[in-house]
């Protein structure tokens, strides 16, 4: 047994040799993931909502929020619509009137658990204030959404996510608002702060490679 | 910047201890320090070849010629890839750049045959066999996938060992191997059926 020790310590040195990739070729670019439901049909989506504000998550008992005259909330919800509406969705003003929402959450304080599976049925594990279904209709209270896909993750400080909920097709009996995209983009910081231009490219990126999401197409 | 001055020192280490501690004290063994460029081969993943590696062998002529031993080496291969979309399933997107890396640790023992002994030039060839231990891995800015696999290794190698002179048995060493391994890994979107590599090593002999 003794002998083996000194054979462990130079497997140990040998591991220890690796030489680690150079992550500063990585730092000016961004990842942006996107998963959906695969049952969705974006195609009978005519109208959507989106709200004025960008949700923070943070570490503070309270929710808050970038408001709606806040640059970054501004360019966010001038990309979203600009895409949204290139694909031939409609904006509308009354959350009730939509067939689809769009809610936008940015990390900023915290890492955040989000995890979903058919074993695993939580989602924003820890944080009891992520959009409430109460935002999408006043009686939703206690209405959480619910995703097709698996989700497990931990969202970095920095990060911006991008979710499009089916209001159409809320389930009464369940209580579950269907979540029928994410869209989830990590690198959009510079100098600890949200950067607008990346921020927005990575919406952009989002959309890009969701060529699904079109209104009138199947 | 580390590694570069480990490596500094190995080496130098391995010039100088030999002559102070007499390798004519045994003469029937050698050992083999190397500095290793290596290129991985049949696959594009982590391909660029790079020189971060080292290769050690120790071993006992048991004939004039025939050699038996023990080899260790280890080596990383690094790769920048640029931005793309990466289908990571029917409704997941993944857009990245990212960095691929594959680090290898073949070891196992040895058969080496010299053509010629006691001479300044020693032309060998040598037959390695034993283990490899690998660790495949895509990273990008907030997450690295990676995977770990174990597999069975054989790496035959030509060179020669060069010598001040006949008497001096402290020298430098050169050889050419090509390395493969059953190792099976799975990265991303990534599959590596096992690895083949090319390289050479450089390094001293005593």
């Amino acid at each position: 047994m003794k002998k083996a020790i000194p054979i462990l310590f130079l497997a140990l040195a040998f591991i220890a040799c690796q030489k680690n990739p150079d992550f500063n070729e990585l730092s000016s670019d961004l990842i942006v993931y996107t998963n959906y439901d695969k049952s969705a049909t974006f195609g009978e989506y005519q109208t959507y909502a989106i709200p004025d504000s960008i949700l923070i998550l943070d570490d503070k008992e309270k929710p808050s929020y970038y408001a709606a005259d806040d640059p970054r909330t501004i360019a966010i919800v001038r990309a979203i619509n600009s895409e949204m509406k290139t694909r031939g969705y409609i904006e509308v003003d009354n959350n009730a009137d939509a067939d689809i929402g769009i809610q936008v959450s940015y990390v900023k304080d915290t890492n955040t658990i989000i995890s979903y599976a058919s074993t695993n049925p939580y989602w924003w594990y820890g944080y009891d204030y992520y959009w409430p279904g109460s935002y999408w209709n006043p009686y939703w209270y206690g209405w959480g959404p619910s995703y097709a896909y698996p989700i497990s993750y931990t969202y970095t400080i920095g990060s911006l996510i991008i979710e499009m909920i089916a209001i159409e097709d809320a389930n009464p009996t369940t209580k579950k608002i269907p979540v029928i995209w994410t869209a989830y983009m990590a690198g959009i910081l510079s100098s600890n702060q949200m950067n607008i231009n990346r921020t927005v490219s990575g919406i952009y990126q989002a959309f890009e490679q969701s060529s699904y999401i079109r209104s009138g197409v199947e | 910047m580390k590694s570069i001055r480990i490596l500094a020192i190995a080496l130098l280490a391995c010039i100088v201890l030999p002559g102070t501690l007499s390798a004519q004290l045994y003469k029937s063994t050698y050992f083999n320090v190397d500095w290793q460029f290596n290129g991985i081969v049949g696959n594009d993943f982590a391909n660029t070849p790079s020189g971060w590696g080292m290769n050690f062998e120790g071993g006992r002529y048991v004939t004039s010629k025939i050699a038996v031993g023990l080899y260790a080496s280890f080596h990383t291969n690094n790769k920048y890839v640029e931005p793309q979309v990466l289908e990571l399933s029917p409704s997941s997107h993944l857009y990245t750049d990212q960095v691929q890396s594959v680090f290898q640790i073949p070891f196992g023992a040895l058969l080496k045959y010299r053509f010629v002994e006691d001479s300044m030039f020693e032309p060998y060839v040598t037959a390695k066999m034993g283990a490899m231990y690998s660790r495949m891995s895509s990273s990008s800015q907030v997450v690295e996938f990676y995977d770990e696999e174990w597999g069975f290794n054989v790496q035959p190698e030509v060179g020669v060992s060069i010598f001040p002179s006949s008497s001096n048995r402290t020298g430098i060493h050169i050889g050419i191997y090509y390395n493969y391994s059953t190792n099976q890994s799975q990265c991303l979107l990534y599959n590596m059926n096992g690895l083949n590599n090319i390289g050479f090593n450089l390094g001293v002999t005593f």
